[in-house]
C-alpha cells in the first residue's frame, strides 16, 4: 500500500479521498433533506437543457484547460472511478431493499428521502457525481482519439447518454391515465403526480373495447381454508374428461355465454352473461356420481360450485384475458380524426403521445364499457435510445472479443 | 402436456448425467472411460432440449413464464456451457459443479410440481420476451459458472498455489456473461417502453438487475487497474452470482417485492366466494 505514505488531501488523491468525498455527498444529501423539504428535484424544459448545456461546458472547459491540475486529472482516474460506482450501488441496493413510495410520512427513513430515493438529494448529487468522473474519464480517452478506443468508447459514452437524458428528461416526462367511455369523448386525464390535467390537447372516445378469453379452468379447493388442491389442470372444456385427486370429471357441456334462472344455466348471449359448465364427479373409490353446474358468474348472474364431500368444492375460476384491446377514435384540434386499435405491446402514437392500454372494468369484465388508457410523452425518449443503441453495440463487441479469446 | 412426462424426463436425464459423470470419474480404471462419459453426458443435456423443444411445442407458448420454466431451462445451459468448457479448457471439476447444480434445479422442479399452463398473460406476448428471458438465463448461466471458478479460486489461494491464468479465464467468461446481462437487460428496457409505457420503473425487478448489472461493472474495472489483487475480484463473483440469484428467484420474499409489476403468476379470482388466490409463484 503506496498510499499510505502520502498524507491524506495531497495529491493524487487515491481511494481514500475518493470514497470521502462519495461518502461525504451521500451526508450531505441525507442530511439537506432531512432538514429541508423537497417536493420535486427534477427540472423540467427549459431548464434542463440550460443545466445539461452547462453540465457539458464545465465538462468541456475543465477537460481543455486544467487538463494537468491534479483535481481535474482526479476526476478521471480509478478511484474516483470506482468510489461513483460503488455509492451509487448502495443507494440501488437500499432501493431495492426499502420499499419506496411509501407514504408514512412521519417516519425519520421518509424525511431522509430513503423511502424515494430517485427523488432524493443524496441521489442527485451521486448521479452528479457518476456523470462528472464518467464524463471526464470520456473526455480524456477521446482526445486524441485512438481507434483502440472504439470499444472502451462506445460503451462509456452509451451509458453517459442514458444516465445524462434520462436524468434530464425525467420533468418532462408525463404519464396521463384517462378512462374513455362509448358515450362521449374525454380530453382530460390525471398525471402521474396526481395532477389534473384539463386539456390533453386530444380527445379520445371509445368506438368498442374487446377482451378474449382463455377457456375457463376449474379448482378442487378446501372449503374451509381456501387453498387449491389440485396439480392438474381442470380444463372446461365439453366432453374433458379426467381424473383428479380421488375425483373422475368429465365436463357434460360448456355454455361460453349463460343465464342462471331456476338454479339452471342456459346457453344464452346476454350482456351479463357468464361461463358455466355441466359436471359429472365420480368419486373413485365409492363410485358415488355427482352432477351439477359450476360458473364464476358475473355481474349480473350469480356463480354455482359443486360440493364433492364435506371440505372439497369444485369451483370455475373467471376466464383469464388472453388479448384486450380497445378500438378508439381520436379527435385533434385541428379537427382531425383517427380510428386506432391498442392492444398491450401494442400501443399507438398521435400528436406526440404514445396511448397505451391499461384497464378496464375488472366488475364487468368483458362487458366492460370503459376502458383505461395511459398517454405517455418522453420527449427526451431518443436520447435514451442512442444511449442504449450504443451500449447494446458494446455488448455485441464485447461478446465477440470474448469469444475470441476463448477460441 | 402433463406431470408424468416430465418426471420420467428429468429422471432419465440425472441418470444420464450421474452415468456420465461415473465413468469420467473413474476414467483410469475404465477403458475409453473419458469418451464414453463425454457422449453419456451430452446426450443428457440433448434430451433435455429436446424436451424443453417439446414443452414449447406442446404449450404453444415459449415455457420461460414462470420460475420453475426459467429453472429448467438454467438445468439445460449451465450443463451445456460446462461442457464447452470443459472440453476446451480441460476443467473436469466445472462440469461435475455444473451438472450438480443442474440436477438440484431438476430436483427442485420435481419436488414443486407444477402444471405446465398454456395460458399466457397479454403482457408477456411479444417478440421481446424470449430473446430478453434467454439472455438472460444464458448470462445467469455463464455467471454461474464464473463463482465455481471463484470458489476454486479462494480454495487454490487459500491452501494450495493460485495461478493468474484462472482469474484470466474468469474475466473471459464474465466479458461474455456481462455482455449478454446488458443486452438482457437493455431488450428488458426497449420491451418495457412498449408494455408499460417506460423503459425504467424502478420496479425491484428492474432494481436487482441493476445491482447485479453494477457489481460486474466493478468486477471489469476492478481487474482492469488491479491486475494483481486476488481476493476482491474472487469474492465480487461470488457476490455477483448472490445478486442474480436474489434478482431471479429471492426477490419474491422481500417486502418490496409486493408492487412489482415483474411478477406473473395468475391471479384467480373465486367472485362468488370472496376469495382470490395466486395460482403459482413466478
Amino acid at each position: 500500500m503506496t498510499y499510505n505514505k502520502k498524507s491524506i488531501w495531497q495529491y493524487p488523491w487515491g481511494y481514500r479521498e475518493s470514497f470521502i468525498i462519495a461518502s461525504g455527498l451521500l451526508i450531505l444529501g441525507l442530511v439537506m433533506n432531512y432538514f429541508i423539504k423537497f417536493s420535486n428535484l427534477t427540472i423540467s424544459w427549459p431548464i434542463n437543457i440550460w443545466f445539461g448545456f452547462f453540465f457539458i461546458i464545465i465538462l468541456l472547459f475543465s477537460q481543455i484547460l486544467f487538463k494537468k491540475k491534479s483535481f481535474v486529472k482526479w476526476l478521471s482516474s480509478t478511484p474516483a472511478a470506482i468510489s461513483a460506482i460503488i455509492t451509487f450501488s448502495f443507494l440501488v441496493l437500499l432501493m431495492g431493499l426499502i420499499p419506496q413510495k411509501n407514504e408514512n410520512v412521519n417516519s425519520i427513513i421518509f424525511k431522509s428521502g430513503l423511502t424515494e430515493i430517485t427523488n432524493s438529494l443524496m441521489y442527485v448529487f451521486i448521479l452528479i457525481y457518476l456523470l462528472t468522473t464518467l464524463g471526464m474519464v470520456i473526455l480524456r480517452r477521446s482526445f486524441p482519439f485512438k481507434n483502440k478506443n472504439i470499444a472502451f468508447f462506445i460503451n462509456h459514452f452509451g451509458l453517459w447518454v442514458i444516465l445524462f437524458t434520462s436524468a434530464l428528461g425525467a420533468g418532462d416526462f408525463q404519464r396521463i391515465k384517462i378512462t374513455v367511455n362509448k358515450i362521449n369523448p374525454i380530453y382530460s386525464g390525471i398525471n402521474q403526480k396526481g395532477i389534473f390535467i384539463s386539456d390533453l390537447g386530444i380527445a379520445i372516445q371509445l368506438n368498442d373495447f374487446l377482451i378474449e378469453e382463455y377457456t375457463p379452468k376449474a379448482y378442487i379447493i378446501n372449503g374451509t381454508t381456501g387453498d387449491i388442491l389440485n396439480q392438474k389442470n381442470i380444463i372446461l372444456e365439453k366432453g374433458n374428461k379426467l381424473k383428479v385427486l380421488d375425483w373422475e370429471i368429465e365436463v357434460l357441456d360448456f355454455y361460453e355465454y349463460a343465464a342462471y334462472n331456476d338454479s339452471i344455466y342456459y346457453a344464452i348471449y346476454d350482456i351479463g352473461a357468464t361461463p358455466a359448465a355441466f359436471i359429472k364427479v365420480t368419486q373413485v373409490n365409492t363410485k358415488t356420481i355427482k352432477t351439477g353446474w359450476v360458473s364464476c358468474g358475473s355481474f349480473k348472474y350469480p356463480g354455482n360450485y359443486l360440493l364433492l364431500n364435506n371440505n372439497q368444492l369444485l369451483v370455475m375460476a373467471e376466464p383469464e384475458a388472453k388479448k384486450y384491446s380497445s378500438d378508439i377514435k381520436i379527435y385533434t384540434k385541428k379537427g382531425e380524426i383517427f380510428n386506432k386499435s391498442i392492444e398491450v405491446n401494442k400501443p399507438a402514437s398521435v400528436n406526440g403521445y404514445k396511448i397505451y392500454q391499461i384497464d378496464y372494468d375488472h366488475k364487468r369484465g368483458k362487458w366492460s364499457e370503459i376502458s383505461v388508457l395511459e398517454l405517455v410523452k418522453d420527449p427526451w425518449l431518443h436520447g435514451v435510445y442512442i444511449g442504449i443503441f450504443m451500449l447494446i453495440a458494446g455488448a455485441v463487441y464485447m461478446f465477440w472479443i470474448s469469444n475470441k479469446k476463448l477460441n | 402436456m402433463n406431470l408424468i412426462s416430465f418426471k420420467i424426463v428429468a429422471y432419465i436425464t440425472i441418470l444420464l448425467w450421474l452415468t456420465g459423470c461415473f465413468f469420467l470419474l473413474f476414467n483410469h480404471k475404465i477403458k475409453n472411460g473419458n469418451q464414453i462419459g463425454k457422449i453419456i453426458t451430452f446426450s443428457g443435456i440433448l434430451f433435455i432440449i429436446a424436451f424443453v423443444v417439446f414443452l414449447w411445442i406442446n404449450l404453444e407458448r415459449p415455457p420461460l413464464r414462470t420460475i420453475g420454466e426459467t429453472r429448467l431451462w438454467y438445468s439445460v445451459l449451465l450443463p451445456l456451457i460446462g461442457f464447452f468448457i470443459f472440453t476446451k479448457w480441460n476443467y473436469k471439476w466445472l462440469l461435475y459443479y455444473s451438472i450438480s447444480i443442474a440436477i438440484i434445479f431438476l430436483i427442485i422442479n420435481l419436488a414443486n410440481p407444477q402444471n405446465f399452463d398454456k395460458n399466457l398473460m397479454p403482457a408477456l406476448q411479444s417478440i421481446w420476451f424470449v430473446p430478453h428471458v434467454i439472455a438472460y438465463m444464458i448470462a445467469y448461466a455463464l455467471l454461474g459458472v464464473c463463482m465455481a471458478i471463484a470458489i476454486w479460486g479462494l480454495y487454490l489461494h487459500k491452501f494450495k498455489s493460485f495461478k493468474y491464468e484462472l482469474l484470466n479465464k474468469a474475466d473471459n467468461l464474465v466479458l461474455m456473461g456481462f455482455s449478454f446481462l446488458t443486452i438482457g437487460l437493455l431488450l428488458g428496457a426497449l420491451w418495457a417502453k412498449i408494455a408499460w409505457g417506460h423503459y425504467w420503473s424502478w420496479d425491484p425487478k428492474e432494481t436487482w438487475a441493476l445491482l447485479t448489472w453494477l457489481n460486474f461493472i466493478f468486477y471489469l474495472h476492478f481487474r482492469f487497474y488491479h491486475k494483481q489483487k486476488i481476493v476482491i475480484p474472487l469474492w465480487t463473483l461470488i457476490v455477483g452470482f448472490i445478486l442474480l440469484m436474489f434478482c431471479w428467484i429471492g426477490i419474491n420474499y422481500l417486502p418490496v417485492s409486493k408492487n412489482s409489476i415483474h411478477t406473473y403468476s395468475f391471479i384467480l379470482i373465486f367472485t362468488y366466494l370472496n376469495s382470490i388466490k395466486t395460482k403459482e409463484k413466478p
